[in-house]
């Protein structure tokens, strides 16, 4: 069936909360008012106020809840109204939830999920990428779907992995993408990436939105007989490793491209990783495309400012093919 | 405790969480706080200049006698005494583990409940052994009663191999979801009351009305996660007890500049919960708060904050000689000192234990203790290459399962996902 972005995420969690009685939600108005962006829209009339929680405005309780019903053996499934408020739940994530099976051997099934990204105009605090604070905690995963099909497959293995998963939902990508996606129950691996677009001149590694962004760029290029090669991350932690080098072995060029910040944003650790894994494949330099180290902005012109521009790509891309 | 709440069994409605809040609760205002204590101590600490330097002073009357121990309504002979050998366990293995450091033989600092046995102990002991306790740092005696022994903790504290955490972490910080049922604590204060709120919240969904319990101290009540955690217990009626460990410094920072309340027990007002003063030195008055907060929760009527009051008797850690203590402090609350007063009660005032028992309980303890401090030193230390691994639970380590009973799905007559194209936040 056609779906959006957003209804095979809601698909995917239904399916979970009917197939697993562990399964629940909780968070800000995601009961009756079936969230802000209305991911949760009928499951309290379905699975009920007990497992479809309207918590207080307070992100500690309940990731810290979520964590403490995890240990129960439940496998909680918790709501970020947007993930830039992410910072407010920060110590129970990366502190309790993330380092308790190393130093205690306490699993926890826990799913942190939420809305993140800009284009939205939602300025400052409604638009952030906060994915690279967690991936830099040992103990969790961090996903980041792409397409709807993704989206589905990804959500269900994350409610059905052992550990804390930070799932980011674009919101850019919520009600634009709209595609086919199979009515059955199906997982996508965490930890595992895809050609989104297969080419074999230079290849562009990114995730979420910024995947249209190079699928576009792709297909510019491809006009001037350019052909790019998209990898679709899915999952930043772990990092498919495997799937990185591979690319870089086949087409030695490499532009790695996101919407959060450069400094510190995963594209720097993918270019180590690369280092690693396929430096003698390399035939140009390591390029990285990503948002302006600045706040998100809110004005559009401002926005579009900071955010990766298809112009920096295609020409950035042609400067490598050239190399 | 305020009054009892009459509850007649509603049916519940299926698939709906069903307070067992009364309909008029909203308009009703609760502000009881029971107090269980037999002297109601009032000292202030000031900062005052003497000289060039800045000291705190003790204000107030120091030199009330001591008031005997409050008989439990509840805590028999054989209880009573179990809880005391409880604490003389506790203060005993703190003070093994303050040789052992003398000796170089502890990796990092050694924390200390010296004062506190009877508030960590007689909690503990209010628990049936499915539910739920997360320590803090000073809560050793509560690891104790949860079924820990005390080599387990030494070998955290020497960071042996076969320490709880196979030396991967110190001190209190180790816990187990399979057989004692505690979770291990993180440094940061206040962490721990939303966690074992959604411990409650997980039982309660396959079927258990548990108490949990947990602590807090006059320091680390002041953090926002404190607020949060027993915000969300109270609406959700969890049945969470909470001891707010009021021993008079955070730290080095008195009671008198974290709070400016009277009571930190006057802080369940704000909560909607019952609150509750007990002396945190006398083993009987902690022990009958504990066990009705349990009998609360576990008839689902919700969380309890109960507000121990007594003096850490040393310094934050062992590095810590308290010299910022006045010592007229020290001498009030010495003379308080709950193990000699429980002592006192069980063989001079109830003369259920004869002072040749207690010998023999003493020394009993002792042998315990030889023997777990004799395996602890000679524990082998972990292998270096134990540090890898671990960080994720994979490949099988762990089988999840709801640990009470698989929740029943209620299945309710509400449509299949919507499929809505409404107004939202941002387009």
């Amino acid at each position: 069936m056609q779906l959006t972005y957003l209804e095979a995420i809601r698909q995917g969690l239904w399916e979970e909360m009917e197939r697993d009685p562990a399964v629940f939600c909780i968070g800000e108005d995601i009961g009756v008012y079936g969230g802000a962006f209305k991911v949760t829209d009928g499951f309290i009339d379905r699975f009920g106020s007990e497992r479809v929680i309207d918590t207080p405005i307070a992100e500690s309780a309940i990731v810290g809840a979520a964590f403490g019903a995890a240990l129960t053996g439940m496998r909680p499934v918790a709501e970020f109204q947007f993930m830039d408020f992410i910072g407010c739940a920060f110590n129970q994530i990366v502190n309790m939830a993330a380092k308790a099976h190393y130093r205690w051997g306490a699993p926890a099934p826990l799913v942190i999920r939420g809305p993140s990204g800009g284009n939205v105009h939602g300025g400052p605090f409604h638009s952030q990428n906060p994915e690279a604070w967690f991936v830099h905690a040992p103990g969790l995963k961090v996903v980041s779907p792409a397409s709807a099909y993704d989206a589905k497959g990804l959500i269900k293995a994350s409610i059905r992995d052992n550990n804390p998963v930070i799932f980011f939902e674009h919101k850019y990508l919520y009600r634009r993408i709209k595609e086919e996606v199979p009515a059955e129950d199906y997982i996508v691996s965490l930890g595992k990436a895809r050609i989104a677009r297969a080419g074999g001149d230079l290849s562009i590694i990114t995730y979420a939105a910024m995947v249209y962004l190079a699928l576009e760029a792709a297909e510019i290029l491809a006009k001037e007989g350019i052909e790019v090669e998209v990898v679709d991350l899915r999952t930043l932690a772990p990092l498919d490793r495997e799937a990185i080098a591979q690319t870089v072995r086949k087409t030695n060029k490499v532009i790695l491209l996101h919407e959060d910040v450069r400094t510190g944003g995963i594209a720097g650790e993918i270019a180590a990783v690369i280092n690693e894994e396929a430096f003698d494949d390399l035939d140009g330099p390591i390029v990285r495309i990503t948002a302006q180290d600045s706040p998100v902005p809110f004005s559009p012109p401002l926005e579009e400012f900071f955010l990766p521009k298809l112009s920096d790509l295609v020409r950035e891309a042609r400067r490598l093919k050239a190399y | 405790m305020t009054k009892k709440r009459k509850n007649p069994a509603r049916p519940r409605k299926a698939g709906s969480h069903q307070s067992v809040r009364p309909k008029s609760a909203a308009v009703q205002r609760a502000y009881t706080l029971f107090d269980y204590r037999l002297e109601k101590p009032s000292f202030t600490l000031r900062q005052i200049r003497v000289g060039d330097q800045v000291r705190y002073q003790v204000e107030g009357d120091l030199s009330a006698p001591v008031p005997p121990i409050r008989e439990s309504k509840y805590l028999d002979q054989k209880q009573c005494i179990e809880i005391y050998r409880w604490m003389l366990l506790n203060r005993k293995m703190e003070a093994a583990l303050e040789n052992l450091y003398k000796q170089g033989k502890v990796v990092g600092g050694v924390y200390f409940g010296l004062g506190q046995e009877a508030c960590s102990c007689a909690s503990a002991y209010a628990l049936e052994p499915d539910e739920w306790l997360g320590p803090m740092i000073r809560n050793q005696g509560s690891l104790l009663v949860r079924g820990f022994s005390p080599r387990d903790i030494m070998m955290q504290y020497m960071a042996k191999a076969g320490s709880p955490t196979k030396g991967r972490d110190a001190s209190s910080h180790f816990g187990d979801i399979q057989r004692h049922n505690v979770v291990a604590p993180i440094s940061t204060l206040g962490d721990l009351i939303p966690v074992l709120s959604g411990v409650a919240l997980g039982a309660r969904l396959q079927g258990r009305k548990l108490a949990v319990m947990t602590y807090i101290g006059d320091g680390g009540q002041s953090t926002g996660v404190t607020y949060e955690g027993l915000n969300f217990a109270a609406v959700q009626d969890l049945g969470l007890v909470l001891f707010v460990e009021n021993n008079l410094w955070g730290y080095s920072t008195p009671a008198d500049m974290q709070f400016r309340v009277k009571d930190l027990a006057e802080r369940a007002i704000a909560y909607g919960i019952p609150g509750v003063i007990v002396d945190g030195t006398d083993a009987c008055q902690v022990y009958d708060a504990a066990h009705e907060a349990c009998q609360r929760a576990r008839r689902g009527e919700g969380p309890t904050l109960i507000e121990a009051k007594m003096m850490r008797m040393k310094g934050h850690a062992i590095h810590d000689a308290a010299e910022y203590v006045p010592q007229p402090l020290f001498e009030y609350w010495r003379r308080r000192d709950c193990i000699a007063r429980f002592e006192n009660f069980l063989v001079t005032v109830k003369h259920w234990l004869s002072p040749s028992e207690n010998s023999e309980l003493i020394a009993s303890v002792d042998q315990q203790l030889e023997s777990d401090r004799d395996f602890a030193v000679s524990s082998p230390m972990p292998v270096a290459e134990s540090a890898a691994g671990g960080v994720y639970c994979e490949d099988g380590c762990h089988e999840i399962k709801p640990k009470y009973r698989v929740p029943k799905i209620t299945t309710l007559k509400g449509p299949g996902p919507r499929q809505t194209d409404a107004a939202v936040h941002l387009k």
